[in-house]
């Protein structure tokens, strides 16, 4: 047990009180007087003394009682003043997070999409380089491809649109062209349902969809030939204006995805004559259609999830009665289309293939029923920002069947190529492709082909 | 003796390891994927939102934004994709499907904030347990 300080001086000064009582009892036997002086001399120091240990003792407590007072109005001081700087530190915070909040939702215009290439290229048959198709544009050395925008503004919660635009050079005279690729304006009826009204890409096989205009997107520098535009020199409609359906729905452990579309069918313009000399391209009808035949088809995939991953296998066909072309006896043929595809895209590989049947009648003569096919397969390995690539295209096309006969690009070839694509960033990709091909009906010949291209998207 | 030494020494690297698992298991599931509390979605449905496979809830438009903050966690914990390909599918989706890609926020006070406001909105945050909204997923 221990004293303060203030304790010990309380106990000297009863010490000193009692030993001045018990010092005085002996001096009462002394003579009187002396021992009062005496006595009372000895009283006087001793109550100095009581006096001032009193003093002393005051003090000490005035000083203990000093620091606890001072402390005691000062913490809660401090500690307001504390907390009136984090509130105000978190009404700053509170504001700056609220405006970024609001800004987030206030129209900060429309964002716009797309992609654009520019490339070189060769080839060593001047035959070659007269057919028509984006694979060929008819002319050596550098070139500059196309600038493709798309909007897709979402209007309220249920309705989007689709919007994309085209500045492409011309095929025939060099000169840029623009084109309303797509104008399509959907309703969102559920996650299994989006009806679309407009003009869209037709949703046949996967590859027409998926990249369609999107160089950058798709791991070679074209499309295979035989589903190039129809501006292009394609053989099938890339696009249709029309009503389309499309959606998807949890089946097993993937998801069953279908098309169902309905639309202007194609004519064939600037029909004048067959084989070689073929110049004629299909019409996409956006006006208007021009028979009582409507364009219909469907497409019915399955996308496996788990271990399968990656994996799209499905089927379509493509029917138009009637297409006719613009010659003054014009040709009416009915378009049957039934293919399938497969798909395995990983991070690891990229393998598609797709295989078109063509069942096409001849209802304005004599010729009937004609088939014919087309395929295609591409396998790509990404190792880092490589991906080493390879494609193999082949096509017969009844040259008997008026619908090929009188399209420029409506004759059978083979082609493969090998090629490397480099990643830069994720947005843009430098390609270089080495390819020969095999005219091998209306015309034979053959031609080797290099090209590079610079993609990008933003 | 020998015996409950070595018994005890088991014990106690058993439990030492059991909380060493238990500590890191905790820093691994820091993050959280949020919604309105308006929204009820499952956690099996996060990546079909966040690659905008699913669109609707009922009748209410699912908002996805991303978080710039918790992104690469969120992408690789959750997606399992890298940032590259994230970008790439959703330029894919935008570009067949007229879809737009989330709209990115810069921090969990934002998203969170974005998320108690916007019905349907769907985010997520490197940490903690956000009040106000319905917390859907730890990650």
């Amino acid at each position: 047990m221990s004293l303060d300080p203030a304790g010990r001086l309380h106990r000297r000064l009863i010490s000193v009180t009692i030993a001045a009582l018990f010092a005085a009892a002996p001096l009462a036997r002394a003579d009187d007087a002396q021992r009062i002086d005496a006595l009372e001399k000895k009283l006087e120091q001793t109550l100095r003394q009581v006096q001032q240990l009193s003093n002393e003792l005051r003090e000490l407590r005035s000083q203990k009682a000093a620091p606890a007072a001072a402390a005691v109005p000062a913490a809660p001081a401090a500690g307001a003043a504390q907390a009136e700087k984090i509130e105000h530190l978190q009404q700053q915070v509170d504001q700056l997070t609220a405006g970024l909040a609001t800004r987030g939702n206030e129209d900060q215009g429309l964002p716009i999409h797309g992609f654009a290439d520019v490339g070189w290229q060769a080839n060593t048959n001047q035959q070659h380089l007269a057919l028509a198709g984006s694979n060929n544009t008819g002319t050596r050395g550098f070139q500059i491809a196309s600038l493709d925008f798309y909007l897709n503004p979402q209007l309220g919660d249920r309705v989007k649109t689709l919007a994309e635009l085209i500045f492409e050079v011309n095929r025939d005279q060099g000169v840029v062209g623009t084109d309303l690729e797509r104008l399509q304006m959907g309703y969102t009826v559920n996650n299994d349902l989006t009806v679309w009204l407009g003009r869209f890409h037709t949703p046949y096989g996967y590859w027409n969809t998926a990249f369609h205009h999107g160089a950058q997107i798709q791991t070679s520098i074209y499309r295979p030939q035989f589903l190039d535009f129809e501006d292009s020199g394609g053989i099938l409609p890339a696009h249709t204006v029309g009503l389309w359906a499309n959606g998807g729905t949890r089946v097993g452990p993937g998801k069953v995805t279908y098309d169902l579309y309905v639309g202007n069918g194609p004519k064939i313009s600037g029909a004048t004559a067959t084989g070689a000399n073929a110049t004629a391209s299909l019409d996409p009808n956006l006006r208007g259609n021009d028979t009582h035949s409507m364009e219909s088809g469907a497409n019915l995939g399955y996308e496996f999830r788990g271990a399968l991953d990656g994996l799209k296998l499905g089927g379509h066909f493509l029917r138009r009665a009637n297409v006719h072309d613009d010659l003054a006896n014009f040709n009416r043929t009915d378009l049957n289309v039934l293919g399938a595809y497969g798909v395995y895209i990983t991070d690891d590989w990229e393998v598609m293939t797709e295989f078109y049947n063509f069942h096409n009648v001849d209802k304005s003569g004599t010729t009937g029923s004609h088939a014919s096919w087309a395929y295609y397969g591409q396998i790509g390995r990404p190792i880092g920002k490589f991906t080493p690539y390879a494609r193999w295209e082949r096509t017969r096309l009844d040259q008997a069947d008026n619908y090929f006969a009188y399209l420029e690009t409506g004759q059978s070839y083979m082609r493969s190529l090998a090629g490397l694509r480099y990643d830069l960033t994720p947005r843009v990709a430098l390609k270089i492709e080495l390819g020969h091909f095999n005219a091998t009906d209306r015309q034979t010949y053959s031609s080797n082909e290099a090209r590079t291209q610079f993609a990008i998207r933003f | 003796m020998t015996t409950s030494f070595r018994m005890s020494g088991r014990l106690i690297r058993a439990a030492l390891t059991a909380l060493a698992l238990a500590a890191s298991g905790a820093a691994l599931a820091d993050g959280a994927v949020i919604c309105n509390s308006g929204l009820t979605i499952a956690s099996g449905d996060v990546k079909d939102v966040y690659t905008g496979e699913k669109q609707m809830a009922g009748s209410t438009r699912i908002v996805p934004v991303d978080n710039s903050a918790a992104q690469a966690d969120f992408l690789s914990k959750v997606l399992k994709m890298e940032a590259g390909k994230y970008q790439t599918a959703w330029t894919k989706k935008s570009f067949r499907d007229g879809l737009s890609a989330p709209a990115v926020k810069s921090s969990d006070a934002e998203v969170i904030e974005f998320v108690k406001k916007t019905p349907g909105a769907v985010g997520y945050v490197s940490s903690g347990t956000p009040a106000g909204v319905t917390v859907v997923e730890r990650f």
